[in-house]
């Protein structure tokens, strides 16, 4: 009788320290031996590569990354795949893309994302003509604001070459908001979509999708259900679902064995945990 | 063949993650120099962006017309200020530079809060329809949200007598079971945002491509050394007991 309870306390109190060497092990095993799960495609990742599929031609977008090198592991894989998929069909249809962003980290994710693909070799995109970075836009939610009055009185130049925006030819007609048809918009907080939803889409009406971090879906859900958000792609499972339908497996397909296994080390710990607390208690113990 | 300084800079990326990463292990000197080291960067690399940021508008907008010019140097004067809360002396000019940006913030956001996040969400909850033809579930889902959000929104109303009448039990339970579902579903997205931070990690030292392959025979290194002399720091500290 003591020696059970004594195996179900210690079975409550597991020294952390073991746990994440097991984290360590179910994640590290499915990187270094893929596991070939199966993965299902769900109903996100379908609506984000439909949505891009359908932006009408003509379209301007703009492409906001609002986040950090730290958001990189979640939001990284989503972003690659999402720019191959907007510059592979840029010059079909015509589509001028705008990248921007309003975490100062983000042209610092960006550059990272062009020393790894050169859109005008891959997909013959021209900078300036097909799409351009402005770069980092401070003041948060202010700075939301006057970008989507004044988009040349924001930045000035652009990012890359430093010039004025004058001498770009596609940002002669993109000067406010209501030249710009779409705002994609990569982001682990604030400012993020309330900010977007209150500068750009309530005033200008201007259509939001949104790549997140998985923390932040319970709080996006509210507008995807209210169509103030036209399509979400919620952490890493999505980007690699997402990765799978656009025919580019990346790092996020890579990555989910790994996603899975530590789900599933989570699940058994919180039944090893309430089985251990729910027989103490029948026990007498506390 | 990789260059000496890319190599470098890969084993240094490699040792600040596994020094970072020393901590699941116990408080350590690895951990202490790549924490100061890492806050260190992040701020330097802020100040360094925003320098950029002014500078730039400086040359391309605010110095080519007399007026902007004096409306910058007014804005960089107010910004200045922000360091006047080191001062006893003139704290309070750090209150004028806060109430201007506390103020504007307020003012952008209010604007547009109550359509946005209230009546936006209020008219989209009072549009869902209870029954979809063909779609079981869809239905089942929506008839829950019908009952749901107006059960958690009454479980924060303190006021009245009524709180303690029978039917607000009956609401109070669904309330605290819906609410229980919304924690369930944030706990089980932070463990995926958590899991995939150390995912992308754990590529990187693996050398997964696009990541450089050069850092997996660095992360057997340095893992090896850390792991060593974390070891030999406990025993040390052991023995000084």
């Amino acid at each position: 009788m003591r020696s059970r309870m004594s195996l179900l306390e210690k079975m409550q109190n597991i020294d952390r320290r073991y746990i994440y060497l097991l984290g360590w092990i179910f994640v590290l095993f499915p990187l270094l031996n893929p596991l070939g799960l199966p993965v299902p495609i769900g109903r996100e990742s379908r609506q984000w590569k439909e949505y891009i599929d359908n932006i009408p031609s003509d379209s301007v977008i703009v492409v906001s990354l609002d986040y950090g090198v730290s958001g990189m592991p979640e939001l990284y894989p989503m972003t690659v795949a999402t720019m191959h998929h907007l510059w592979s069909n840029s010059q079909a249809k015509n589509w001028q893309i705008v990248v921007c962003a309003f975490w100062n980290q983000g042209p610092l994710v960006f550059d990272t994302l062009l020393s790894q693909i050169n859109p005008a070799s891959a997909y013959g995109v021209v900078y300036g003509e097909d799409w351009i970075e402005l770069g980092w836009i401070p003041g948060s939610e202010t700075g939301m604001n006057s970008f989507a009055v004044d988009m040349w009185g924001q930045t000035p130049t652009d990012y890359l070459e430093q010039r004025p925006l004058s001498q770009y030819p596609m940002m002669e007609n993109i000067r406010t908001a209501q030249d710009v048809d779409l705002i994609i918009s990569f982001e682990t907080g604030t400012p993020g979509l309330p900010e977007w939803l209150r500068q750009w889409n309530t005033p200008y009406g201007v259509p939001i999708i949104v790549g997140c971090i998985g923390v932040s879906v319970p709080g996006m859900a509210p507008y995807l259900d209210s169509g103030q958000l036209s399509a979400l792609m919620p952490g890493l499972t999505s980007s690699g679902e997402y990765e799978i339908l656009i025919n580019r497996p990346g790092l996020a397909v890579a990555g989910l064995d790994a996603v899975s296994m530590s789900h599933l080390l989570v699940v058994l710990l919180v039944v090893i945990g309430n089985i251990a607390f729910f027989a103490s208690r029948g026990k007498g113990g506390s | 063949m990789v260059a000496l300084w890319e190599l470098l800079g890969i084993y240094t990326a490699v040792f600040f993650t596994l020094a970072i990463y020393s901590f699941l292990y116990g408080e350590n000197p690895w951990y202490r120099f790549a924490e100061h080291a890492y806050a260190g960067v992040s701020v330097g690399y802020s100040v360094a962006f925003n320098l950029r940021y002014l500078r730039d508008q400086w040359v391309n907008k605010w110095s080519l017309d007399g007026t902007l010019m004096i409306l910058y140097i007014i804005a960089l004067l107010f910004g200045i200020l922000w360091y006047a809360r080191f001062s006893r002396n003139y704290f309070f000019a750090y209150r004028w530079t806060l109430a201007i940006v506390v103020g504007t913030g307020i003012g952008m956001a209010l604007k547009t809060v109550i359509f946005t996040q209230f009546l936006a969400q209020i008219t989209a909850q009072a549009r869902i329809p209870l029954f979809v033809a063909g779609d079981a579930l869809q239905t089942f889902s929506n008839i829950l949200m019908a009952i749901m959000t107006p059960s958690v929104l009454l479980y924060f109303w303190f006021t009245g007598g009524a709180r303690e009448a029978g039917p607000m039990k009956i609401v109070d339970r669904i309330a605290r079971y819906t609410m229980m579902a919304g924690f369930g579903m944030a706990y089980g997205n932070t463990v995926l945002t958590r899991y995939s931070l150390f995912i992308g990690r754990s590529q990187f030292l693996l050398g997964i491509l696009p990541n450089p392959p050069e850092a997996k025979n660095a992360f057997y290194v340095i893992a090896a050394v850390i792991l060593l002399s974390m070891i030999g720091w406990d025993l040390l500290k052991r023995q000084s007991k």
